[in-house]
């Protein structure tokens, strides 16, 4: 039986890193892997913003969409790693807390929706290491990626804190090097692979903004150093941010080229898919390094 | 302050883990959270502010570690400063801490006192605006559809008013005000 998840598209993939999308459509496509739109999903509301306001109702704002993910009964599937985090947080909070998810579900009811606890979320990476498994995809390699040097970005929301989401170990997490690994490519270690790109709070304002450009200058010099020819992440949102962080780093004369994808991007590759159905001409950084090595 | 963390302590809003085969009654949370004595609770390791990427390129700006004692012990000074505002939420002070306090909540109920005050910093205020207008944190416009369909994609539209009105059912009038000025 093929899978089958309900796509929780999120404001990121959607608007601004449609090359993104199309990888993943392309992909999940090729391992018959069946994505259901979803009309009422909303933003997953950000903790760091609209909990900010009211922790309870930001917290009955996110879980509306955990919420409409049960009354479809299938597996919601985030496309971003920071929804599949505050997803997962709020399900832990309400999972946790019986009298928290009581006065949420008061609060939901006022929309007709109900929170039950038996939403199940994953996200792109999750559900390809654990439903589809990586034994599986070796298998369905056709175009080894041999040549490539591959520094691995895990970013923050989809292992920490494990409690939320237990995917990978939060001090040592090694699953998206497994699945580098799978593609044929191989998988380097480096001083900033669990850094984080700040993208959640990159636009709170000009000193956030300048953290968010000198945490991708610590990244992208650290994979350079190292020999990667990309930085391969897990998240649209570390997508973004190193690739505008890298054009804002040309202003201050630090001239980098490390294309930044996401894990689906090498597999689309592995997988025999053409550059452009994956996306590849959206790409803010010369994806070059990476074509040559095909 | 204590009003504010004594509405949520009571009603346990979330667990403090020191002594993880017990929940601590509301009472004795609200003292160890704001009494300057039960401070140490908090070791003063360093754990949150080594963990954490912005204090690490931004070492004269934010840190956690004093963050979190200014919340203790002059919350209204805390309320009212930039520095509450510069979390990222990547959570690794949380993950990490050893005595399982948990700063990115203990942030949130500050800010949580913050916006009832009325203050919140523009970007944040622009952009949750935005969440509860359109239900996205990133503005929609038609462009974004024809570029879509340039790679035949499918649209993704405006949010539907039905789910609009049911997040300003979940939000409530007071929720609404305090964003939307």
């Amino acid at each position: 039986m093929s899978l089958e998840y309900s796509l929780y598209p999120g404001c990121v993939a959607t608007t601004r890193e449609i090359g993104y999308e199309l990888a993943v459509r392309n992909v999940y496509d090729q391992l018959d892997i069946k994505l259901n739109k979803v009309d009422d999903f909303s933003c997953c509301q950000p903790a760091c913003l609209v909990h900010s306001i009211d922790y309870v109702k930001g917290l009955a704002l996110t879980s509306r969409n955990l919420a409409v993910a049960e009354e479809l009964d299938l597996p919601m599937m985030t496309l971003c790693s920071s929804c599949f985090g505050n997803l997962s947080r709020a399900k832990y909070m309400l999972d946790t807390n019986p009298r928290l998810k009581e006065d949420v579900n008061k609060l939901l009811g006022k929309a007709g929706r109900e929170y039950k606890g038996t939403v199940q979320i994953e996200h792109v990476v999750t559900t390809l290491y654990n439903d589809y498994g990586k034994e599986k995809l070796g298998s369905d390699i056709v175009n080894p990626l041999s040549e490539l040097n591959v520094a691995p970005f895990y970013g923050c929301h989809i292992f920490m804190p494990a409690k939320y989401s237990d995917f990978d170990d939060p001090e040592n997490p090694v699953k998206l090097d497994e699945l580098i690994v799978t593609t044929g490519a191989k998988s380097i270690d480096y001083h900033e692979k669990t850094s984080c790109c700040i993208g959640c709070g990159s636009f709170f304002g000009k000193v956030s903004e300048e953290a968010s450009v000198r945490l991708a200058e610590n990244i992208v010099r650290s994979a350079h150093e190292k020999g990667a020819d990309c930085i391969v992440t897990t998240c649209p949102f570390c997508i973004m941010q190193l690739e505008i962080g890298q054009i804002k780093l040309r202003e201050r004369d630090m001239r980098f080229n490390i294309p930044t994808l996401h894990y689906v991007d090498i597999l689309g590759l592995a997988l025999g898919i053409e550059p452009e159905d994956l996306g590849f001409d959206l790409r803010r950084i010369n994806i070059d390094p990476v074509i040559s090595k095909l | 302050m204590n009003v504010k963390y004594n509405y949520y302590m009571n009603n346990n809003y979330y667990s403090y883990q020191t002594t993880p085969m017990q929940m601590i009654t509301a009472k004795e949370l609200l003292n160890n959270l704001i009494s300057e004595e039960k401070l140490g609770y908090c070791q003063n390791c360093g754990s949150c502010t080594a963990s954490c990427p912005m204090a690490k390129v931004m070492p004269d700006k934010y840190n956690p570690r004093k963050l979190l004692q200014r919340v203790h012990l002059d919350p209204e000074e805390t309320a009212n400063s930039e520095d509450l505002w510069l979390c990222a939420w990547c959570y690794r002070c949380t993950e990490r801490c050893p005595q399982g306090i948990q700063p990115t909540e203990i942030f949130l109920l500050t800010r949580n006192f913050a916006t009832d005050k009325g203050v919140i910093p523009p970007n944040p205020q622009m952009i949750i605006t935005e969440i509860l207008r359109s239900g996205r944190s990133m503005p929609y416009d038609e462009f974004i559809d024809e570029l879509r369909d340039d790679y035949n994609l499918p649209p993704i539209g405006e949010i539907s008013e039905r789910v609009l009105e049911e997040q300003r059912l979940i939000a409530g009038a007071r929720f609404m005000e305090k964003v939307i000025k």
